[in-house]
C-alpha cells in the first residue's frame, strides 16, 4: 500500500470514528466536554501556530477567543447576523486586533513579548467588565442565540443539543487543522521554521521576518476568535472571564504537554488534558478537594523538565522502538 | 495642591515601596539567572499566609515584626528549594519559553496548592496598632502603613548592603555583570543562583507581608504582585535594582492618582499602559543602561 493511500484510509478512519461517537455514547454531558475539547483543540492549535513555529511567546491569546466571542454574540443579538457568519466575524475581529497587537509585538521578544500581551489581555478583559452599555458588565452577555437551522431540499439541521454542536465543532477543528497543516506545510511555513530555527541566517537570504511574524500573528488571532464564536453559540453566555488569563494557561499547557511546534501535539493535549480534567473533577466527591489546576501545574513543570518533546516525542519514541524490536 | 492631591501622593509611595521591594527580588532573578519569574507574586501569597499564621499566633506588633522575620525565613527556603528542582536542571539547556512556561506551571502549582491548604476564603491581617493615625501636617496616614513603608526601606537598605559589603553579595554582582568571566575567577555559580534565588523570593516574601497588610490575602492575590512586579521592572529596567526602587515609587504614586483622577475601574492597568508606554519609546527603561552592557 502506498503511503499515501494509507494516509487517506487512515484520514476516513479518524473521520467515521468522530461521526460515529454520538451514536455510541449519548451522555449529554459527554457530548458537551466532547464539544469544549474541540473548542480548546482550536485554540490550542492557534497557540501552537505562533508559539511553536515561530517561538514567540502569547500570554493574551485568550483575549482573541474572548474577542471573537464577544464579536460574535453582540453582532447576532444586536443587529441579527446570522451566527453563522458571526463565527467568521468574530474571527476577523479577533484578526484585525491580532494585527493591532502583532506592530508593537514585532519589536519584542521573550519575556517582554510575554508581559505585554498579558497586559494587551487585562486591559481589554477590564473594558468588558467596564463597557456595560455593550457588554452587561461582568453579568455577562447571557441568551445568545443558538446556530440557526440549515435546510437541505425536506432534511432540517437544527442546533440545539449537545450533540448537534459537536459535529459543527468537528468541522470547525477540521477547518483549522486544514488550514494550518496546508500552510505548514507551504513555503511559508518552511519560511518559518527556518526563522525560529536561525533569525539571522533566514534575514540573510532575504527573509524579512517581520512580515512573517505579523501575519502568523494574524492568524494565530483569527481562529483564537473563530473558537471564540463557537462558544458564545454553544454556552450562549459570554462573559469577561474568557479573556482571563488562566485561560491562556489552560492553552499553554494543552500545548506543552502534547508537544510544541507539532500539530498533533496540540490536538493530543487539548484532548487529554479536557478528559483528565472532567475525571479530576468527577474524582472531587471522593477526595472533597478540586485537585484539577495543581495536576496542571505539575504536569506543566514535569513535561517541561523531563519530556520536552511532549506527549507526540513519547509515542515516537515508543513507535520507534516497537519498530525496532520487529 | 491640594491636601488631597498630596494624600494620594502619599498613599501611592506606600504601596510603591512594597512594590519596588517584590519587584527587586524578579529584577535580580533576572538580572543574575536571565529567569523571568512568573511565580514571583506567588511566594509574596506564601508571605503573607505566613503572616497570618504568625499574628493568629502571638498577635500585637510583636507579631506583625515576628511574621515579616518568618515569611523572610520560610520564604528563602522556598526559593532555594524552587530554584533547586525547577530552575536548576533548565539553566544547562536554557530557552525563554521553557523558563517562563515552567515559571507559569510553578505559578499554577502554588496558587490551587494554596487555595487547598487555606481554602478560598480572603483574610485580613489585623492592624496590630489598633488603628492608630499619624497626621503628617499635609497628609495623614495609619501607623501600620507608616511601618510598611519604613520595613520597606530598611529591607532594600539590608540588600544594599548585602550587596556590595559581603562576598557573596560581589560575587553576585559579578556573575550579573559577566557570568563566564565570574567563573573564571573561581566564583561558585550554582551558589550565586542558589542565594540569588533564595534572596529573591526572600524580598518577595516580606513583600507580601507588607502587600497583605495593605490589601486582602487569599490564594490566589499572586497574580496581582507578580505583574505589578514586571511593570516596575520593566519599568525600571529588567536586572536594574536601583530602576525597580525608583519603578515601584513611580507606579505606586500612578495608580494611586490614575485611580482617583482618572477612571477607579482602570487602576489595575495603569501598570500595563506603562509597560506598553515604555516598550515602545525606551525598551530598555527608564533606567537602563544601554543594550549589552
Amino acid at each position: 500500500m502506498s503511503a499515501r493511500l494509507r494516509n487517506i484510509l487512515l484520514w476516513i478512519v479518524a473521520l467515521a470514528v468522530l461521526i460515529l461517537i454520538p451514536f455510541v455514547v449519548e451522555d449529554r454531558y459527554f457530548m458537551h466536554i466532547a464539544v469544549m475539547a474541540g473548542i480548546f483543540t482550536i485554540l490550542t492549535l492557534s497557540w501552537n501556530l505562533l508559539a511553536g513555529y515561530t517561538g514567540q511567546l502569547n500570554l493574551g491569546h485568550a483575549a482573541f477567543y474572548g474577542i471573537g466571542a464577544y464579536t460574535s454574540a453582540i453582532l447576532a443579538m444586536q443587529t441579527g447576523l446570522s451566527p453563522w457568519l458571526g463565527l467568521f466575524a468574530g474571527g476577523l475581529v479577533a484578526a484585525v486586533f491580532g494585527l493591532m497587537l502583532g506592530f508593537p509585538a514585532l519589536r519584542l521578544s521573550g519575556p517582554y513579548l510575554a508581559i505585554t500581551t498579558i497586559g494587551f489581555a487585562e486591559i481589554l478583559r477590564l473594558v468588558a467588565m467596564n463597557w456595560v452599555d455593550l457588554t452587561r458588565g461582568s453579568l455577562g452577555l447571557s441568551g445568545v442565540p443558538l446556530l440557526t437551522p440549515i435546510k437541505i431540499g425536506d432534511f432540517t439541521m437544527q442546533f440545539y443539543f449537545e450533540r448537534d454542536y459537536y459535529y459543527v465543532v468537528v468541522a470547525g477543528v477540521l477547518f483549522t487543522l486544514f488550514c494550518i497543516r496546508r500552510l505548514i506545510g507551504s513555503e511559508f511555513g518552511v519560511t518559518l521554521q527556518a526563522m525560529r530555527d536561525d533569525e539571522a541566517g533566514a534575514q540573510s537570504i532575504g527573509i524579512n521576518p517581520s512580515s512573517y511574524k505579523l501575519a502568523v500573528f494574524t492568524i494565530s488571532a483569527f481562529f483564537a476568535g473563530f473558537a471564540g464564536g463557537l462558544f458564545a453559540h454553544f454556552a450562549r453566555l459570554v462573559s469577561p472571564e474568557l479573556l482571563a488569563l488562566h485561560n491562556t494557561f489552560d492553552i499553554l499547557t494543552m500545548a506543552m504537554i502534547g508537544g510544541l511546534g507539532t500539530i498533533a501535539g496540540p490536538i493530543l493535549g487539548a484532548v487529554s488534558l479536557t478528559i483528565l480534567s472532567e475525571a479530576l473533577r468527577s474524582m472531587e466527591e471522593v477526595l472533597k478537594i478540586d485537585i484539577r489546576l495543581i495536576v496542571y501545574g505539575l504536569l506543566l513543570i514535569l513535561t517541561i523538565l523531563f519530556m520536552r518533546e511532549g506527549l507526540v516525542g513519547v509515542i515516537k519514541n515508543v513507535w520507534a522502538r516497537v519498530k525496532g524490536d520487529r | 495642591m491640594d491636601s488631597l492631591f498630596l494624600q494620594q501622593v502619599l498613599n501611592g509611595l506606600i504601596t510603591g515601596s512594597v512594590y519596588s521591594l517584590i519587584a527587586i527580588g524578579l529584577t535580580m532573578i533576572f538580572g543574575v539567572m536571565k529567569i523571568s519569574n512568573f511565580a514571583q507574586g506567588d511566594y509574596s501569597m506564601v508571605g503573607a499566609y505566613t503572616a497570618v499564621f504568625v499574628m493568629a499566633w502571638v498577635g500585637g506588633w510583636l507579631g506583625w515584626i515576628g511574621s515579616v522575620v518568618a515569611a523572610a525565613a520560610v520564604v528563602g527556603l522556598l526559593g532555594v528549594v524552587t530554584e533547586r528542582l525547577v530552575f536548576r536542571p533548565l539553566m544547562t539547556r536554557w530557552t525563554d519559553i521553557d523558563m517562563i512556561m515552567v515559571s507559569i506551571g510553578l505559578f499554577i502549582l502554588l496558587d490551587n496548592l494554596a487555595q487547598l491548604f487555606f481554602g478560598a476564603t480572603p483574610r485580613m491581617i489585623g492592624d496590630p496598632f489598633g488603628g492608630t493615625t499619624v497626621n503628617l501636617g499635609v497628609a495623614s496616614t495609619s501607623l501600620l502603613r507608616l511601618f510598611c513603608f519604613f520595613f520597606a526601606g530598611v529591607t532594600i537598605f539590608c540588600l544594599e548592603l548585602f550587596l556590595n559589603r559581603s562576598r557573596m553579595g560581589v560575587a553576585i554582582r559579578a556573575t550579573s555583570q559577566n557570568r563566564f568571566a565570574a567563573q573564571l575567577m573561581g566564583i561558585d555559580i550554582n551558589q550565586v543562583y542558589r542565594i540569588t534565588f533564595g534572596v529573591g523570593a526572600l524580598l518577595a516574601g516580606v513583600g507580601g507581608v507588607l502587600y497583605g497588610t495593605l490589601f486582602a490575602i487569599y490564594p490566589t492575590m499572586g497574580a496581582l504582585p507578580t505583574l505589578k512586579a514586571f511593570a516596575v521592572t520593566i519599568l525600571g529596567g529588567m536586572g536594574n535594582i536601583r530602576g525597580a526602587i525608583w519603578g515601584g515609587l513611580i507606579l505606586g504614586v500612578a495608580e494611586a492618582l490614575g485611580g482617583n483622577y482618572i477612571a477607579m475601574e482602570y487602576k489595575q492597568a495603569i501598570g500595563f499602559f506603562i509597560i506598553i508606554l515604555v516598550l515602545l519609546v525606551k525598551p530598555s527603561g527608564l533606567f537602563g543602561r544601554k543594550e549589552g552592557a
